[in-house]
Order: C-alpha cells, then structure tokens, then sequence
C-alpha cells in the first residue's frame, strides 16, 4: 500500500507541471521521441527539454534508451497505471460515500415530516 | 490531480451541513468511525472498517456553505454546498497531495535516491 502510494505520489510529481505533461503527451503520440525532436517543436531549447525529459525518465514516466550520442524515449506504462487507479479508488470511494450521505439524508428527512404522507419512493 | 464528485440532494443546505459536520451523522455515510471538532483548525479522525485511518484538521469553515478539510499525509477534501432550485448542490474535490511544490520537490528527490 505505501510503496504504490509512493509511486503514484512520484508520478503526480512529475505530472504537476504542464510543459513535463505536454512533453509526456508528445512522446506517448510519437511512440518514441528525442529531445531534439521534441525541441524542434517548441519553444523551448533542446537543454530545457533534455533536463525535463531526464526528470520524467527519474518519476518512471518514461524510458531512456541511449544509442551512442543520442537518447531515445518512449513512455513506461506501469506509474501511469499506478495514477488511473488512484482515481479509479478515490473515486469509487466518493461515489459510494455520495450514495450514503444520499440515503442517510433521506431518511432523516423522512423521520421529522411525519405529519404528512410518505413521499413517493425515489430509486 | 483532483477527484471531483458532485450530486444534488432534495434536502436543503442547512440540513446537509449537519451530516457533514456532526460525528455521529458522519458515521451514516462517510466513515466507521468519526471524531471531529467542526471548527477552523479543529481536529478530525475518521477510521473505516478495513482497518484505515485518516487524521484531518479543518482548514476552512463556513456553515452551510463550505468545508475544507487537510489530511495528514498532505491531501485535501473540499466540499461545498450551494442552494439549487432541487435542493442543495453538493460538490466534492479530493486532492491529492502531490501537486504541491514541496512534494513535487520531496518526490523528485526521493525518486534520484532511489535510482541512483
């Protein structure tokens, strides 16, 4: 549980910034990309995107592969998966508690209009 | 990253703030067990039945309106209420704590740690 909530805490880390989210969002489209690639794109030097690229290469998001001078990068699945299912949880845990505060607010409602008839049962 | 709920109730918002506010209420639908002191800076406990349990203290407050809660391991839940032509509007974001740029920070810096 904490070494996947640590995990998932690395990978919002590294998402928490748009340029590092935009650049993550280029390389998964391109399948894999260089940081001259990607700089050619933007406005941006090729330094700035190699030192955000080597930090979402450290978060997991990505994977370097080096050939000679040039370093290649395509996304890793696993952290990304990792954060989906932070939300899936989160969520579901919201929407379950959502559900009860619901039905514990109706049949509160219920116990003090006992003057007037029940109301018409809502699903 | 945020997650965001929200739903509308028939009953009216005053209503719904004691279900947020008061323990007992809480109970019925947002933990197994609640300890809170429903004022700024007052102190929360909610544990669940799996074993689980948050500390919280309360970070903003305005009846009827809104409720800010900052857990311990530095995440948020923000819920607030907003009169509709239904009933109340009620509106959840739970945050998670890795936005911040302390934790981005931390996590960087544990994540070279480790790799290196």
């Amino acid at each position: 549980m904490d070494g996947a909530r640590d995990g998932v805490d690395r990978v919002f880390a590294a998402l928490g910034d748009a340029g590092r989210r935009s650049l993550v969002e280029a390389v998964a489209t391109r399948g894999s990309a260089t940081a001259t690639e990607l700089a050619a794109e933007r406005p941006v030097t090729r330094q700035a995107v190699a030192k955000q690229l080597s930090a979402l290469e450290e978060a997991g998001l990505l994977r370097a592969t080096r050939r000679g001078r040039e370093t290649r990068y395509e996304v890793t699945p696993a952290p990304l998966e990792d954060a989906v299912q932070w939300m899936v949880s989160v969520g579901s845990a919201w929407d379950e508690r959502l559900a009860a505060l619901r039905r514990s607010l109706g049949g509160y409602g219920k116990s003090r209009v006992s003057d007037q008839p029940p109301p018409a049962s809502r699903s | 990253m945020e997650v965001e709920r929200e739903i509308v109730v028939p009953e009216s918002p005053d209503e719904v703030w004691e279900a947020l506010t008061e323990p007992e209420r809480l109970e019925e639908w947002f933990a197994t067990e609640v300890e809170l002191d429903a004022r700024p800076g007052g102190e929360g406990v909610f544990r669940w039945g799996d074993g689980d349990e948050r500390a919280a203290i309360v970070r903003e407050l305005e009846e009827a309106e809104r409720l800010v809660l900052d857990w311990d391991d530095g995440g948020s839940v923000a819920i607030e209420l907003e009169r509709v032509v239904d009933g109340t509007r009620v509106h959840v974001v739970e945050s998670s704590p890795q936005f911040a740029p302390a934790f981005e920070l931390r996590a960087m810096a544990w994540t070279a740690l480790a790799t290196a």
